[in-house]
């Protein structure tokens, strides 16, 4: 992710260097360090905070595909509940309706989000901005209602109860492999990510996000970079659906309200617009957040009076916590922490030299 | 009936939105905030009824102001996103701190009043209740008011054009600031009206925010920056969903709306009477 | 000479508290003048404008140092609209009419406190004596407007507020040289009969010292010269950069790149 240079000097000689992912020696510490307490995690972690890295796991992949339309390739979507409902539906459809294995039904929901975001693309190729935000927004209800119309045909009221999954002979249940499985699901999704991003894809979307008309003139292809944006991020997404179906033994439409795009849309703003690393800190950060306002509430004295309204504190923090990034840190966590970085870096002058700003 | 809701509510985003740019998606919480100040001032007020509205309404307007003071104004010149979220985190926050106050549970503003919602006999053998019939009056003054307001009054004028060019509009004499607070008055002011005749004939919970959400399609059918194609549209996708709930299926309901949103979209997205150059231009 | 009606004083104007592009700039406006300010590209000369009309927060810029006196007032950093008020009218250079207003409306948008609505209106008769054509296109939309129509009618609505300084930024922007020319008689003209005092930026040489009395010429946000049309037009930098009548002795790019350094520093 470390795309600039150095404060300290643009060192870089060759474009094989410019490819390199990991730059420095230090990062590569650094980074290495920073694997090995994910893979220790597990051993020393209690179920709790195990489910808890697996919700942000989950939550990150959504993230990253989100960050991928909307931070970089521009383009607005309020339909992201939709399509995690659309891959946890296709998967407990199939699993309930032909029983079909886990290595079907993954990549069927994959397949289906695919699908699903050409149609969600679709309007992107005549709107833009607000009234492509609202057509995601119209086609989340449809989703919604189709899953919902499903359950009450089938008579699943309450939600379609999915088996852990089977491959081969060995049945995945428990929050330690669980944590490895969508660990590693999140991980291939950075990695998927980062190379788009360092390909010509990712310099099309850069470009469609900045003007899509000078795009264009350049010999873009705006539309099928457009539409590709929306198929990737919406199967990334649907699979996310699906893998959060499995997980959690069970699928309701209840659980793909508005309010969980906003969340994901919040995960995106407070993390940071434009930075894969702002989608995982927006990831953690969101998923986290309830569990702390409860446990900040557990602690406070009289903490029975608030028991019943927990879910109104939380609905209420969280809003305020949304509009403190929004107003305060358009940047989001990544802006803090390269504010944080450059103080150090620079300390203790306190701006940058501005290159030619000064003769 | 449903139309003239619809109507009510949508106005309200249309005032905001061709002012400012930005689409409030707090809307519906503001109008249910204006239907739970009622309960406020209705136990100031227990005796005189028309008092407690007239109390509340204007308490509405004070909070569109404030929340464009304090809030909205601070997203100026940010990202439409970014201020358009802005108003989602307000709705959550305004819906959370409302459970908060207020609790859950339905409530029924015409008791604490010591109104009746009298129903009154229509030519034609239909009957409709008190605080309908008084919503579609309602509707029906607040558009005419706002419809001339903005056609042939120099501040209707002038809001046009600060919606248009915002900078322009300031190097030219006009308070931006002044007209920004002023619609966000005004459209709270109105969601608040929808929202307390709505609580006044049917009671108030938490669900009044859905309301809020599914007239916002209608706005943009007619268009988002157009008040008579507000009017069309909120005509249009009522009947769509009065329609449909009777012929096919009542699950449809939350849906309706946005389907026609789709449809319209697919067909003329800037709506029936939106203008259309700042959707596509170069 | 009386107290000038403009005075701005070693302004320093940066944009994003890091680039500056008005730097230590002092000039004045007599009552009833037309000031011209010429520059290339990028010169500062919106820059200056705007930092005189009061910036919008969406510019994120400000005067970081230096005065700018109306009328004896202080108004550098103060808003836009109350700027506007106190009697100073821009026509900007890009987004100068709102296109979805007709000719008609877009005259009756600026706000003009303390005039009368008879006054107004008297005033709006007077503006469109200068604009005859814009009267037959009073119900038109401004957006469909032609360059030149489009000109006028910016004009004509900085006028109605009636203000005391008119802010001109780059008048022959895109524009034909007839109706250059025919908008700078009018300007001539209008200043002559409101007694208006008229800041006229262009890039074109040729219609500013024509019309102006008194000029300067701005270059990378500095004034590198200044002076009456007489001796600006026979200024052999300003013949030979801004006329593009060539003295015939500097011929390499490079010299003339040195030459051009060498000048900006005494201003
Ligand atoms: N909004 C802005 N943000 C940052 N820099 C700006 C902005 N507007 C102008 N500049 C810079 O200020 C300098 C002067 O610009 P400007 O005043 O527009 O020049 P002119 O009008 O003489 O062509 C230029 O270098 C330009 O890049
Ligand atoms: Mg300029």
């Amino acid at each position: 992710m470390s795309r600039r240079p150095r404060a300290s000097g643009y060192f870089r000689t060759g474009y094989a260097q410019d490819l390199k992912l990991v730059e420095t020696r230090t990062e590569r510490w650094s980074l290495s360090a920073f694997l090995m307490a994910l893979l220790a995690f597990p051993f020393f972690a209690s179920p709790f905070q195990l489910d808890l890295a697996n919700q942000v796991f989950l939550a990150s992949i959504g993230a990253l595909a989100l960050m991928l339309l909307t931070g970089y390739a521009g383009q607005i979507s309020l339909g992201h509940a939709g399509l995690l409902a659309a891959g946890a539906f296709t998967a407990g459809i199939l699993f309930k309706e032909m029983n079909a294995p886990v290595w079907v039904t993954l990549p069927a929901a994959t397949i289906a989000g695919a699908l699903l975001g050409v149609v969600f693309g679709l309007p992107s190729l005549r709107l833009r901005g607000l009234y492509l935000a609202v057509s995601t927004l119209a086609l989340h209800f449809l989703v919604v209602y189709l899953g919902g119309e499903y359950e009450a045909r089938r008579g699943f009221s309450t939600g379609i109860v999915i088996d852990a999954p089977k491959l081969g002979g060995w049945t995945i249940s428990g929050g330690r492999t669980w944590y490895f499985i969508l660990g590693a699901f999140a991980g291939a999704t950075l990695l998927l990510c980062l190379n788009l991003l360092r390909s010509g894809t990712g310099r099309a979307w850069a470009a469609i996000h900045a003007k899509e008309t000078v795009a264009e003139a350049l010999g873009i292809g705006v539309a099928a970079h457009k539409l590709l944006a929306f198929v990737i991020s919406s199967a990334l997404t649907a699979l996310a659906g699906a893998l959060f179906a499995y997980y959690r033994g069970f699928v309701s439409v209840e659980a793909f309200s508005l309010f969980l795009t906003i969340q994901y849309v919040a995960m995106i703003i407070i993390g940071g617009m434009g930075s894969l690393l702002g989608a995982i800190l927006g990831a953690v950060f969101v998923t986290l957040f309830p569990y702390a306002i409860e446990a900040a509430i557990g602690a406070l004295p009289g903490a029975q009076r608030y028991a019943g309204s927990l879910f109104a504190v939380n609905y209420a923090a969280f809003g305020v916590v949304m509009i403190l990034f929004l107003v305060l840190e358009p940047l989001g966590l990544v802006g803090v922490w390269k504010r944080i970085q450059t103080y150090f870096l620079l300390w203790p002058f306190k701006h940058r030299p501005m290159p030619g700003s000064r003769r | 009936m449903l139309a003239a809701i619809y109507a009510l509510i949508a106005c309200g985003y249309v005032l905001v939105y061709r002012v400012s740019r930005v689409l409030n998606l707090a809307h519906g919480e503001l109008m249910m905030l204006g239907a739970y100040a009622l309960m406020l001032t209705a136990a100031q007020f227990t005796t005189y009824w028309p008092a407690a509205i007239a109390a509340a309404v204007g308490l509405s307007l004070l909070t569109g102001v404030l929340v464009y003071l304090f809030l909205m104004r601070k997203m100026t010149g940010e990202m439409v996103l970014a201020a358009v979220l802005t108003t989602v985190a307000l709705g959550i926050l305004l819906r959370g701190v409302m459970v908060l106050v207020w609790s859950a549970q339905q409530q029924y503003p015409a008791q604490a009043l010591g109104v009746a919602n009298t129903s009154i006999a229509l030519p034609g053998g239909a009957r409709i209740s008190f605080f309908s019939a008084l919503l579609i009056l309602t509707t029906l003054l607040v558009y005419g008011a706002l419809l001339s307001f903005l056609r042939f009054g120099r501040w209707g004028i002038r809001m046009r054009a600060a919606g248009q060019s915002p900078l322009l509009a300031a190097q030219r004499g006009i308070n931006l600031h002044a007209v920004y607070a002023l619609a966000w008055g005004l459209s709270t002011l109105t969601g608040a009206l929808a929202g307390i005749l709505i609580a006044l004939d049917s009671g108030l919970d938490q669900t009044m925010a859905i309301i809020g959400l599914k007239a916002f399609p209608a706005a943009l059918v007619g268009g988002l920056d157009s008040l008579v194609g507000a009017l069309a549209g909120s005509l249009i996708v009522a009947s769509a969903e009065v329609l449909l709930i009777h012929y096919v299926d009542p699950l449809l309901s939350e849906v309706v709306p946005f389907l026609v949103l789709i449809a319209m979209l697919v067909v003329r997205p800037w709506g029936l009477f939106g203008t259309r150059e700042e959707l596509d231009r170069v | 000479m009386s107290e000038p009606l403009l005075s701005v004083d070693k302004l320093e104007v940066v944009y994003q508290r890091a680039i500056t592009a008005v730097q230590g700039i002092t000039l004045s406006a007599q009552q009833g003048q037309i000031v011209g300010i010429l520059g290339t590209n990028g010169a500062g000369k919106t820059t200056l404008l705007r930092a005189i009309s009061g910036f919008h927060g969406t510019d994120d810029a400000r005067v970081t140092e230096g005065t700018i006196r109306f009328k004896g007032r202080r108004i550098e950093n103060i808003e836009p609209h109350r700027i506007a008020r106190s009697g100073i009218a821009l026509v900007p250079e890009r987004e100068k009419v709102f296109p979805n207003l007709t000719v008609a409306e877009n005259l009756l948008v600026p706000a003009a406190p303390g005039l009368v609505l008879a006054e107004r209106k008297r005033q709006e008769a007077q503006v469109l004596q200068f604009f005859p054509k814009l009267e037959e296109l009073h119900a038109r939309t401004a957006g469909l407007l032609s360059g030149g129509e489009r000109q006028m009618l910016a004009i004509a609505a900085a006028l109605v507020a009636k203000p005391e300084l008119l802010l001109v930024d780059e008048l022959s922007l895109g524009l034909a040289p007839v109706v250059v020319e025919d908008l700078a008689a009018r300007l001539v003209q209008i200043r002559r009969e409101l007694g208006i005092t008229v800041l006229l930026v262009e890039q074109s040489a040729a219609v500013a010292l024509e019309i102006a009395d008194y000029s300067y010429v701005l270059e990378n946000g500095r004034i590198v010269l200044d002076g009456d049309r007489a001796r600006l037009t026979n200024h052999p930098d300003i013949q030979e950069f801004y006329l593009g009548q060539s003295s015939g002795k500097r011929r390499s790019y490079r010299d003339v790149k040195q030459y051009r350094r060498s000048r900006r520093w005494y201003g």
